[in-house]
């Protein structure tokens, strides 16, 4: 399978990274830095694997910043309302659930090309959660919030685990489960999908649902970490999403990505922010740096033999 | 063997925008029968299949399965009565492994929400056997070759255990020996009771093979003949209903000097190798062959879409010709095999699709003269005789000969000294295709060397000068036309010697 | 169905309804806000489209052709950073730093140009690449933080003067306009772009040069970009690196509400400047009406979605039923002018309830800008400024920039001159852009007043002095001092790297450290982009890249309980001091990670902002004051032309508890 190269590139890439880090800098391997970056973009991890199926139908999602944002938020009110935290978990992600179904129903119902549907959404979410809470942050949250009231370790154990289920079912599915299968049946060739009998529009619809669970479950984790909740979380995540799947070498018409390559491509962009500071680069330069790296790694693409248009004689 | 019909169609009419595809085919097929279903390009098969498949609906007619009447049929629906189809076209997932586009199309909203890969993987192998290939189905979709590509579909066929299998060319893509284990799994097939349609030009193959045989002609059912009681002559005469002297009158033209001449050229992307040939100004040089020879990827070749790795001469001079616009510049036109796709922009209108590839003259400074664009619209219009309201109608409203003739003006409109037409009467009426024969014949008259390239083989036998047979993606042979019949073009197609001793058709 | 303009117009279904909507639009401003339909109005409505119009312009063939630039934005800040510096640092003429700049401009062309048409790579992915790349490019040159400003007249007369009472741009503009007009409806390069967007290997199959004429479309928009960015730089007399955020989706909504199907092949120029009209008007009636910025986001993106989904819903119908074909253009008349008696009565509604609420007679209205809206610095002055408003029963408009570009704050400030307020009160976030319009708004004989941060003294009547930067900066280092007993390593956290008076209390800090505290070592000042989030990662970066930092100054207000976190879940020994209210900063004062946070009364000064807003329009405040009666903040002095509330406070353990702001 050609996406092996792809993996062992940024396999490579990344292992370089690392030397450069172990031997120019002292502090970055400990256990707590590697955890606080852990922490720091388990939402960027969560939402990717999920962006991960969006783009794999041939459609994208530019909103899930916004809906980040709009779940803290809940998680925040629902917590503040004395719910029990459980329950605020699952509100937030729900409200994740509704939200991601919009999109998919603009998408996939309506036929919005995606680009401008979850454009709009982006837009009118952010704005519309701005309107309600006037920026004001969500304070005065009980106790037990930060952290579900476990220890410090005790969450991130957690965490650890919920990220690790989810990439673990997210792999396993796309390549165990039925509609793992339909999901890249579907980005890689509609009609033939359609002809086999599967329901396009209902897959298109899941996938954009599914990202906004895991948007608002990542939400609800990454709110907990503190004790107030701001109100205007996630901005530029969507960019680090989208960035991350797409250097982890999935092709951006469908039917091609794996969960590897996507986790691989999150490690990759996530640790150069904080390789730079350790490496007394200045922070300037991050964007272009990210920048460059995906750049580099769609047009190395354009050397890999299987993807060229020839194969689109196939779905002639 | 059993005579009870299991599929039966009646008066089955289907139209598109406004062309009428089918006007009352009707076609009964018996259990344990192999049924041919022949006729010209554009007589209605495809359409056909495609119902019979549940992709289309007919807008009116019967469809009896298995005795039972069947309305609103679903892709799902033909499947679950045992109805499976092998395309011309492979339709793959180009993601996945061979196993698994076996697996999707046989699974099929069935079992369950787990994948079980090691069923499926020994489903694959297990079907490939039987179909006689040594094909890895690990190995992704997309990186097969057209033939391989086939195989697969055949393999999907098989495995959905149809009761009834319809086969669209399935030996276009096939060697020999593939061809010969095809045969012996029809028979198979009929053995157990199965019965296959079986769509071919390859009128041999049908006297080979078939029990029965249908013919369409322009959308309606002509005959039903045993096959014993019928030889290639015959088939031919149905399926085009007069003689072929009156279709393709051939003008005697005087032939000019050698414009395009090609030398052991080769493209090894498109795998073309060993081709040499030349055409005089005023000739029409025919290249037959079967589908996948090389004919179209020799077009593609001449006109820049892929590059040669040697020259060719035109008027003498070498010339390395690396896009199509250059093509165009140094007088050479293409009419593509695919109208729909490369042959016309359908959203756009005809004056604008007329003008496509000669828009300097109808510039000024760079900038669309739309009256002359419009005004040589309509005058194309009135000469080619195309049936449309108006040059700003789009191409898309326009039936298949008329838009085919759109799609020439376009060619004819650059004034071109070396014309390729690949298969430019595919899908066309039988009135516009003697009119496209005619502006053929004209083009020849004025000196263009012309390039035909047609898997209607009265077509080429009537047209053509001299004719290229191409086998496995070079020149097999070059036949004159006093010496051309179908047998000989059909052997030097498959190279099989045995047939140039076999009956020639009565022309 | 004809897929662009012929010589005599022909609009589609969409673009009919769009100029509906836009009358609509004019009739219901008109109606409800009497500044609305004047001549400077409409000027400074298109003044204000220019750039992104540009934007517009050299998008729409690009979607044509099925494709797409993300990059538009970046390659503006790119440029408008190029053109400064080599203006200010090479010391090159500004015609000459206008080449150097398009020249860059050119060559982020060139990229997308190579990797899209020649490569044959997907240009969503390469352009989002590229929108990373060209910003981060400019935040890195400029450390994000360098702002050039003190362009000669001459050059800035480009972007803020008029010709025959026409912004000077709007020319540009429209010859722009004009040469895309051209290029996409009526030369055969335009031709070419529709039919490689229809069908790009028909249209390869035809000899059109499909890889020419792709590459010519992007490298155009990175020129046209770069002719954005100057004339953005001539409009607000400042180049920074953050110039043209997010405009590439503002341009791209603009095509797509005006026609243009994002898969290609569909759309017109016509359409696009339609679109952008229509949004320009939007956001500029929405601000007269004193609605919030954000009410514009929330209608583009529902408006986003119902252009679409129509157009679509249309489509689908004529398909199915061609009679209904017939009725299509009627049916869509009437629905406008529907719209239109409906939008008539209810703008009658809306100014009729304003008249009513004013007791027919006029209530003075105070406006009052903060920095940025998101910010709980902000939030709690606000709760001041209502207060004030209440008691004094004026009329208080609270609107801010929703995004970083400096020009919103612009625009808002126009408007209200338009409104003709009776005062404008703005937290300056860009001194250079911002002077320009606060003189304007003198001239119009509106009194401006600036608080939190100033603009250049010419630019305002009055300063709200809460304190000055360097006694901002001074009290931070003198109290860093003070917990660190004048030895030691520390850090400072700030907001976005580009945020002004942030930048000049980090100089000042470092000149007090210097001159007084030369055993104090600075070692790293990190961006927070005032989210606290990245506060919180960038502080835990410090403690382990430098574990010799004692102390953190987190000059950002969500930057301090970010900062405060880190260190708190660290277990660490760090000093955490900084400016943040002490509403968000309690519960880490009371543990003691945080000693002392600098302030002042947030909620005071909102209060001060209306109250002395008011007092300077109703001329209260005579010439020589040297003392006002500012309502329950007492005798407050006034030196000069600013007015101090008093100094900064220290906020710790002892008395935050007294506080809730």
């Amino acid at each position: 399978m050609s996406y092996r190269v792809r993996e062992i590139a940024l396999a490579v890439t990344i292992a370089a990274l690392m030397l450069l880090l172990a031997w120019r800098t002292t502090g970055f391997f400990t256990a707590t830095n590697l955890v606080d970056l852990f922490l720091a973009n388990l939402p960027t991890m969560m939402i990717a694997i999920g962006m991960t199926m969006v783009i794999l139908t041939g459609e994208i999602d530019i909103s899930v910043g916004s809906i980040f944002a709009i779940c803290s938020v809940v998680m925040g009110e629902c917590a503040r309302a004395g719910l029990p935290m459980v329950v605020s978990v699952l509100i937030a992600s729900v409200a994740g659930a509704l939200m991601g179904a919009a999109n998919g129903g603009l998408t996939a119902y309506i036929r919005i090309p995606s680009i401008v549907a979850t454009l709009a959404t982006m837009v009118a979410l952010r704005d519309g959660l701005r309107w309600y809470t006037q920026g004001a942050w969500i304070q005065g949250l009980p106790q037990q919030f930060q952290w579900f009231g476990l220890s410090q370790s005790s969450f991130t154990e957690l965490c650890l685990a919920v990220v690790t289920v989810t990439v673990l079912l997210g792999a396993a599915g796309l390549k165990h489960l039925r509609i793992g299968r339909e999901i890249i049946a579907t980005g890689s060739n509609k009609a033939a999908a359609h002809i086999a009998g599967i329901h396009t529009s209902r897959v298109v619809f899941g996938v954009f649902a599914l990202t906004g669970v895991l948007t608002g479950l990542a939400a609800a984790l990454n709110a907990v970490r503190f004790n107030q909740v701001p109100s205007n979380s996630g901005l530029g995540l969507e960019l680090k999403v989208i960035a991350a799947v797409a250097v982890g070498g999935a092709a951006i018409t469908g039917g091609a990505a794996t969960i590897t390559g996507t986790v691989l491509g999150v490690i990759l962009l996530s640790g150069i922010g904080s390789a730079l500071t350790f490496l007394g680069i200045n922070a300037y330069w991050e964007k272009a740096i990210q920048g460059a790296i995906i750049l580099i790694a769609v047009a190395v693409d354009a050397l890999q033999f299987y993807r060229r248009d020839d194969a689109h004689t196939l779905a002639a | 063997m059993p005579m009870n019909p299991i599929l039966s169609a009646t008066g089955i009419t289907k139209s598109f925008a406004g062309i009428q595809a089918l006007k009352g085919v009707s076609f009964e097929l018996r259990e344990g029968e192999v049924h041919a279903l022949i006729g010209e390009n554009g007589a209605g098969k495809s359409t056909f299949t495609k119902i019979v498949t549940g992709a289309l609906q007919p807008d009116s007619g019967e469809l009896v399965v298995h005795g039972q009447r069947v309305a609103n049929f679903s892709p799902q629906a033909a499947r679950s009565l045992g109805i499976a189809a092998i395309h011309q076209q492979p339709l793959l997932f180009p993601h996945l492994t061979v196993a698994e586009n076996i697996a999707l199309a046989l699974e099929n909203g069935a079992s369950g929400w787990r994948v079980d890969w090691k069923r499926r993987h020994g489903q694959a192998r297990e079907l490939l056997h039987r179909v006689g290939v040594d094909l890895d189905p690990k190995r992704i979709a997309g990186s097969l070759s057209m033939a391989e590509q086939q195989i697969v579909e055949i393999a999907k066929a098989i495995g959905a255990d149809a009761k009834i299998l319809l086969m669209d060319e399935p030996t276009a893509l096939l060697t020999d020996r593939e061809v010969d284990h095809l045969f012996s799994l029809i028979r198979q097939f009929r053995q157990s009771g199965v019965g296959i349609v079986y769509i071919s030009h390859r009128l041999e193959e049908i006297q080979a093979i078939a029990d029965r045989i249908t013919v369409l002609r322009d959308g309606n059912t002509i005959a039903c003949r045993e096959a014993a009681g019928i030889d290639r002559g015959g088939m031919i005469q149905l399926m085009v209903g007069r003689s072929l002297a009156s279709i393709f009158p051939k003008h005697t033209v005087a032939m000019g000097a050698t414009a395009l001449e090609v030398c052991n050229l080769s493209n090894s992307s498109l795998g073309l190798h060993d081709i040499s040939f030349s055409v005089k100004k005023g000739e029409i040089l025919g290249m037959a062959g079967l589908v996948g020879s090389g004919r179209t990827e020799l077009a593609k070749t001449l006109f820049g879409l892929s590059p040669a790795a040697c020259p060719i001469y035109l008027h003498g001079s070498p010339v390395q010709i690396h896009s199509p616009a250059h093509a165009i510049s140094l007088g050479i036109g293409y009419l593509p095999e695919d109208r729909r796709q490369h042959g016309l922009i359908l959203d756009m209108d005809l004056g604008e699709n007329m003008s496509m590839a000669s828009l300097d003259s109808v510039c000024r400074l760079g900038l669309v003269h739309r009256e002359k664009e419009a005004s040589q619209g309509e005058r194309y219009i009135r000469d080619l005789r195309i049936k449309a309201a108006g040059a700003s109608v789009a191409a898309r409203t326009l039936s298949g000969g008329n838009q085919q003739k759109v799609a020439l003006a376009r060619w004819l409109a650059i004034d071109p000294q070396i014309m390729i037409l690949d298969e430019p009467t595919q899908g066309v009426d039988v009135g516009s295709k003697s009119e496209i024969h005619e502006l053929i014949g004209q083009m020849a008259e004025r000196g263009v060397a012309i390039i035909l390239i047609s898997s209607e083989l009265p077509e080429i036998l009537g047209m053509c000068d001299r004719i290229a047979v191409f086998r496995k993606k070079t020149i097999a042979g070059i036949l004159q036309r006093e010496e051309a019949t179908q047998a000989r073009i059909m052997a030097l197609a498959f190279g099989h010697p045995d047939a140039l001793a076999q009956e020639t058709v009565q022309a | 169905m004809h897929t662009h303009l012929r010589p005599k117009f022909r609009l589609s279904g969409i673009q009919w309804a769009l100029l509906g909507a836009l009358l609509v639009e004019i009739i219901v401003f008109g109606v409800s806000s009497p500044a609305f339909l004047t001549w400077t109005n409409g000027m400074e409505i298109l003044r204000f489209s220019v750039e992104l119009g540009l934007l517009v312009v050299a998008l729409t063939p690009i979607l044509i052709t099925g494709g797409i630039d993300l990059s538009v934005g970046s390659t503006i800040g790119l440029v408008a950073v190029t053109f400064g510096l080599a203006w200010q640092n090479l010391h090159l003429s500004i015609p000459a730093a206008a080449a150097l700049a398009l020249l860059v401009a050119l060559l982020c062309g060139v990229v997308n140009a190579a990797l899209i048409a020649s490569l044959n790579l997907p240009a969503l992915i390469i352009t989002l690449g590229t929108y990373s790349l060209y910003r981060g490019v400019a935040e890195g040159v400029t450390h994000a933080a360098v702002s050039v400003t003190g362009y000669p007249e001459s050059f800035l007369r480009l972007g803020q003067g008029y010709l025959w009472s026409v912004p000077i741009q709007v020319f540009v503009f429209l010859l722009f306009i004009a040469f895309y007009a051209v290029l996409l409806h009526w030369s055969k390069v335009g031709r070419g772009l529709y039919a490689i967007g229809l069908n790009a290997e028909g249209a390869r199959y035809a000899g059109l040069p499909v890889r020419r004429y792709l590459a010519l479309v992007y490298l155009l928009s990175g020129v046209v970009s770069g002719v954005a960015a100057i004339i953005y730089v001539a409009h607000l007399g400042l180049a920074k690196s953050d110039l043209g955020t997010g405009f590439e989706l503002q341009a791209i909504t603009a095509i797509v509400i005006g026609g243009t199907s994002v898969f290609g092949g569909r759309g017109d120029l016509f359409g696009s400047v339609l679109g952008l009209l229509f949004l320009c008007v939007l956001q500029n009636g929405l601000h007269l009406l004193a609605q919030p910025s954000e009410a514009t986001g929330v209608l583009t993106g529902a408006l986003l979605i119902l252009v679409v989904a129509s157009d679509l819903l249309t489509e689908r119908m004529q398909a199915m039923r061609q009679r209904w074909a017939r009725w299509r253009r009627p049916l869509l008349i009437a629905g406008a002018a529907g719209a239109a008696v409906v939008a008539i009565a209810i703008a009658f509604t809306l100014r009729s309830s304003r008249a009513n609420a004013g007791l027919a007679e006029h209530r003075p209205v105070i406006a009052v800008m903060p920095k940025a809206k998101g910010d709980p610095y902000f939030i709690s002055a606000r709760a001041g400024a209502e207060e004030a408003a209440r008691q004094l029963g004026v009329d208080l408009i609270w609107d801010g920039p929703t995004s970083l570009d400096p020009s919103m704050q612009n625009e808002l400030v126009e408007s209200w001159i338009t409104r003709h307020v009776d005062a404008i009160v703005v937290a300056v976030a860009n001194k250079g852009s911002i002077s320009t319009v606060l003189r304007k708004a003198r001239q119009h004989h509106i009194p401006v007043l600036t608080w939190d941060a100033d603009a250049e003294p010419d630019g305002r009547d009055y300063f709200l002095n809460q304190a000055t930067p360097q006694a901002i900066a001074d009290t931070l280092a003198d109290e860093g001092a003070r917990l660190l007993n004048g030895k030691g390593d520390f850090a400072i956290i700030t907001g976005p790297l580009s945020a002004e008076n942030q930048n000049e209390w980090i100089s000042f800090i470092r000149q007090r450290v210097a001159e007084r505290y030369p055993q104090m070592k600075l070692v790293t000042v990190l961006p927070s982009d005032d989210d606290r989030d990245k506060a919180f990662s960038q502080t835990q970066n410090i403690l382990k890249v430098y574990p010799d930092v004692k102390l953190i100054i987190a000059i950002s207000a969500p930057a301090v309980p970010g900062a405060a976190e880190a260190v708190q879940q660290a277990r660490s020994k760090v000093n955490v001091i900084g400016l943040s209210l002490p509403t968000i900063c309690r519960p880490y004062i009371h543990s003691g990670v945080v000693q002392t946070i600098v302030l002042w009364n947030t909620r005071d000064l909102g209060y001060l902002t209306v109250y002395a807003g008011w007092l300077a329009s109703q001329g209260k405040i005579p010439p020589n004051a040297t003392s006002i009666n500012a309502g329950r903040l007492g005798e407050l002095d006034v030196r000069g032309s600013e007015i101090i509330l008093g100094k900064p406070m220290l906020i710790n353990k002892a008395n935050i508890d007294k506080l809730d702001f």
